[in-house]
């Protein structure tokens, strides 16, 4: 059998769309950069560690979907495999990390390293050598994770040999540790080290969190404009947009009660070296944003996902996956935006590069995405626990 | 009058299927006032008979909303107003302190909520009810399924409906003493 | 319907949930002849050796209030001990309960049906014997209720809401209602399975008081089903909140070795970890007494088994990150408490809970392991014992190395804390004993759900949304 593909006009327009948005905005972000190095580099943090946690949050759904193999992983997994498949395009992007360490971290100072004692202590762990290497092996990890899963998989439409599931599987369950231990250094090198005096022991598991709720409201979003495919039709994937829906309530869900305990934690403590960094974001107009957080991250899909006539609804579902996307960014942008303060009073200063940025790499993401998402058929063809899973349907 | 003796008409069925199918078949007919017991939930059957509108949700929404409301409440009233104490120099209203026992009421009016509306929607607990009169009935709580057409139905006619039953595939079909 | 072939073919499908050849009269007639059947001798002796072990919580706690919390090994800086560590053991073992009955539910997994009556009734005695500790620690149980719970008192006093320990109060006595709420909305149908097979007027009385007079009408189930679902809803969150509280409890204070943030979510995992493992060595014994293969199958160890080690790596993680921001932190106090806690006198205490929790649990990655029922008996047991042992670690190595080192120093039980701890198994077992000979121990309607129906030829380890739906 050959190796099938997909073609869809939604997917066309998205890389045609995609291509020239993220072309217009790279040439934005360029002006500003030449104009604003600093500023460049604060923003690009966050744009970028916002888009790679959507492609980590596809990798960790992924192994989850083949760990518990439930109805709604079968409609997705191609749409996950895509976002994973992205990783090779966050590697090159994270080259201007490197190039603005002296501009992000100040531990990559001598001079302030020298007179603080406490990043002297760090030195060990947070010094750019260690910083570069560690970034290799992570890259090394998750690339090589996805890139295994997603030719078993591929491989599997072709031939339909059905060891390559168990390979699957046993490659998810010790894969799934791994990728949540590799997040947890990695937010903790370019999103902690920030603020490289301020520590949370729950802050990785935050990222992991954050990042499946993102990597599950983009799948929505592409379920919902792709419904009338031949192969989602066939399996009448709309059927599973309530399932889908209610992944997503459950990691929003999640995320609120995660994010609440680190708060409750620090701020009930109230010690010098953790809880200055609430104390910058409740301030100065981020706390308006902190309670924008709490109503569109938390309060508001709460309420609409809880009610099960919503998830059935198409369009519906759609603005909130959208509005979860978007929150997603607002909260990275309130977690790593006020770090620059760098011990003077934080003002909220958004920079157009705030938007140019996560746009232009969005563009260029997205249609790196289609592009992978057409190289195999939409829906996996010889699962063996496709059958099984979706027999006797009348659910 | 028999009629009026009796509160209805009960046939039995072998098993879930034919159970749902006789259940559609009066419904069809325009039998309303009727119920049907089986020893485990059959998906449709309650839509069969007309059942349609959950009323338990609305009533655990509100049970939440109105102990995560008494919960907040309480404290504010407690911390703020009648009994002020300086801990550790934490304001009076220390909101996300609030947030554990809040959560906690919620929950726990919530789950009352659902609890004393599925007992009175379902007009439990009741002590009497006519088709325990019926001795196969014993079986409805391990293998037996029934169909019970009530006499009060206005189209409720002894003879036919019990012909009617019989030719819905039940396997006996007995009349219920009210 | 299309296709029952290709799982016929694949070697690794799943085993069934339950056992071939069981019928809607066998299943009821099954579960229900442990209770209507003759007394048997082994219940008999666990019911005097369960009564044997109250005695010593008898004892324990006449002393305790004679003397006072000072029988106990207690004193400055240990401020806690075995109270709350037996406290946070017990909790934990429930949290397994619910994770069975409400979760999986919600995730449509129905090979938790035949365990799932089991696992709520550990939840409800795991936390009875919970809340005696904390309520002993009081000191004088009948005079604390002023401070627990908010009443208008003639003191003109109220409780601290700032103080997680009231948060504590509120999470588990609303934990223990739900529990018990969902438990009973679960036993309704099968009291009355039992109303109408039981034999003699007394227990027909007894049970039919008890079913409300349920008939099964569709109606009935119409509301039933709905407020299950609901109920397993509203318990997944309270279950998550009910340990992280507890988590509070250490995490909201300064003291190193209690403030951290994970602490929240990897004291939900621990639980479940316990949890599981309590329910693995209380339902292997049971399902061999009582013949239970065709309900408990290699399915169900395989499934526990695999929620365990997950768990189990999620607490590992947080043992992990413990250690890797005391030292990241740069905190001298973070820093000595971990150095205190892994290579100091209690290092042997560590390493045996390193050893329990997450050494042993790594034989779970092996298939034979997982459906051994021996292996899977001993690694849970080294699980209830790694969990206890975390517990312990928590609160004793992060409290006897004051600030000052003129405060420091050594914790060590008493013949009291053993006796109380003891007891506290004593009451569970009674309470287990006696729930599984007056009480339908598997959930007969849930059993049912998952026999094929007549006339179609549907195996019955599908979801049993989709069996019941099919059509």
């Amino acid at each position: 059998m050959a190796t099938e593909s997909f073609d869809h006009p939604f997917l066309n327009k998205i890389r045609t769309l995609g291509l020239l948005f993220g072309a217009l905005f790279l040439v934005l972000t360029v002006i500003g950069a030449i104009s604003n190095p600093q500023q460049f580099y604060q923003s690009y943090i966050i744009g970028y560690v916002y888009w790679l946690c959507i492609s980590l949050g596809c990798l960790s759904l992924l192994m989850l979907h083949h760990l518990i193999s439930g109805r709604w992983g079968f409609v997705i997994r191609r749409l996950l495999e895509s976002g994973a498949r992205t990783l090779p395009l966050m590697v090159i992007l994270f080259i201007p990390i490197i190039f603005g360490m002296h501009n992000l971290y100040e531990w990559t100072h001598a001079d302030v390293v020298a007179n603080d004692p406490i990043l002297k202590f760090k030195s060990p762990y947070l010094n750019e050598t260690g910083f570069i290497s560690r970034a290799v092996f992570y890259f090394v990890l998750w690339i090589g994770m996805t890139w295994l899963l997603t030719k078993w998989s591929r491989t599997q439409d072709e031939t339909g040999e059905p060891g390559l599931k168990s390979k699957m599987i046993n490659l998810s369950g010790p894969g799934i540790p791994v990728l949540i231990l590799s997040v947890t250094f990695a937010s903790t090198d370019w999103v902690m080290s920030l603020e490289p005096h301020w520590f949370s022991t729950i802050f990785g598991f935050i990222f992991v969190v954050g990042q499946a709720l993102a990597a599950m409201a983009m799948c929505i979003i592409w379920v919902v404009n792709l419904s009338d495919a031949d192969a989602f039709s066939e399996i009448e994937a709309s059927k599973y947009l309530s399932d889908l829906g209610t992944l997503m309530f459950a990691f929003t869900v999640l995320w609120s009660y995660v994010s609440f305990s680190q708060f409750l934690i620090i701020w009930s403590a109230n010690l010098a070296e953790e809880a200055p960094w609430y104390i910058k974001r409740g301030q100065g107009g981020w706390d308006i944003m902190a309670v924008a957080l709490i109503l569109f991250h938390f309060a508001l899909p709460f309420f609409l996902l809880l009610q099960r006539a919503i998830k059935r609804r198409a369009a519906l579902l759609l603005a909130i996956a959208v509005l979860m996307l978007v929150m997603r960014y607002v909260d990275l942008y309130w977690y790593i935006a006020p770090s620059f303060s760098h011990g003077g009073p934080v003002g909220f200063h958004p920079h157009f590069l705030d938007l140019t940025i996560p746009l232009s790499i969005g563009g260029f993401w997205l249609a790196y995405f289609a592009m992978q998402l057409k190289g195999a058929a939409l829906v996996p063809l010889h699962d063996p626990r496709m059958a099984e899973t979706f027999a006797g349907e009348g659910h | 009058m028999a009629e009026n003796s009796i509160y209805g008409l009960m046939a039995e069925y072998d098993n879930p299927d034919d159970l749902l199918h006789a259940a559609q078949g009066a419904y069809a007919a325009g039998y309303r006032n009727m119920d049907a017991f089986s020893p485990l939930p059959i998906h449709d059957l309650s839509e069969s008979l007309g059942y349609e509108k959950h009323r338990v949700p609305f009533w655990v929404l509100f049970g939440g909303m109105v102990g995560a409301c008494t919960g907040f409440g309480l404290q504010y009233w407690v911390s703020v107003i009648d009994y002020p104490l300086n801990i550790a120099g934490r304001p009076f209203l220390s909101w996300p302190m609030f947030i554990p026992v809040t959560f906690e009421m919620g929950i726990l009016f919530a789950a009352f909520g659902a609890f004393l509306s599925m007992l009175i929607l379902n007009g439990l607990p009741q002590p009497y009810h006519p088709v325990f009169n019926v001795d196969a009935f014993e079986s409805a709580s391990s293998d037996g399924f029934f169909l019970c057409i009530e006499a009060e139905d206005p189209k409720f006619e002894l003879s036919e409906t019990r012909n009617f039953l019989e030719g819905l595939h039940a396997t006996k079909v007995v009349e219920v003493e009210s | 319907m299309a296709s029952t072939a290709p799982e016929k073919e694949d070697p690794t499908a799943p085993a069934p949930v339950l056992g071939p050849g069981q019928t809607y009269t066998t299943v009821t007639q099954k579960i229900s002849s442990i209770i209507t059947s003759r007394t048997p001798l082994g219940w008999i002796i666990g019911v005097a050796l369960a009564l044997g072990l109250m005695q010593c919580f008898a004892l324990g706690v006449t002393w305790l209030l004679i003397k006072g919390v000072g029988v106990w090994g207690l004193n400055v800086p240990v401020g806690w001990g075995w109270a709350i560590i037996n406290f946070v053991w017990w909790i934990g073992i429930g949290h397994a309960g619910t994770l069975i009955s409400a979760i999986l539910l919600l995730m449509r997994q129905n090979w938790r049906n035949s365990i799932n009556r089991f696992a709520e009734a550990m939840t409800i005695f795991a936390v009875i014997c919970a809340m005696q500790f904390p309520l002993l620690h009081t000191g004088r149980p009948w005079i604390a209720a002023y401070w627990l719970l908010p009443y208008p008192n003639s003191m003109g006093v109220w409780p601290q809401f700032r103080s997680p320990l009231i948060w504590d109060v509120f999470a588990v006595s609303t934990y223990f209602t739900v529990s018990l709420i969902f438990w009973y909305i679960g036993l309704i149908p099968d009291f009355a399975t039992l109303r109408d097979k039981a034999k003699q007027k007394v227990s027909r009385v007894i049970y039919g008081i008890l079913s409300m007079g349920w008939r099964g009408s569709a109606k009935h189930w119409h509301n039933y089903e709905m407020t299950s679902l609901l109920l397993a809803g509203i318990s997944t969150p309270l279950v998550l909140s009910v340990h992280s509280i507890v988590s509070f409890d250490f995490s909201v204070g300064l003291v190193p070795g209690w403030h951290a943030t994970i602490f929240p979510p990897y004291f939900v995992a621990g639980a479940v970890f316990a949890g599981f493992a309590m329910v693995l060595t209380l339902a292997l014994p049971l399902r061999a007494v009582y013949g239970l293969h065709d309900f408990i199958t290699d399915r169900h160890l395989n499934n526990m088994s695999k929620v365990m080690l997950a768990t189990g790596l999620i607490v590992a993680y947080g043992y992990g990150m413990e250690q890797f921001y005391a030292w990241y932190s740069a905190s001298t106090y973070e820093g000595y408490m971990m150095q205190n806690r892994t290579w100091g006198p209690y290092s042997f205490e560590y390493w045996m809970l390193i050893l329990c929790n997450v050494a042993v649990p790594q034989l779970l990655w092996i298939k034979w392991v997982r459906l051994n029922p021996i292996m899977l008996f001993i690694v849970s047991m080294f699980i209830n014992v790694g969990m206890w042992l975390e517990r312990f670690i928590i609160v004793v190595t992060s409290l006897h190395r004051d600030y000052m080192p003129s405060s420091w120093d050594m914790y060590r039980s008493t013949p009291w804390d053993w006796l109380l701890y003891i007891g506290t198994i004593g009451i569970f077992l009674l309470g287990m004993l006696l729930f599984i000979r007056v009480m339908p121990v598997i959930n007969i309607v849930e059993i049912r759900l998952l026999v094929p129906r007549k006339g179609h030829d549907k195996k019955p380890d599908h979801d049993a949304s989709a069996d019941a739906s099919a059509d």
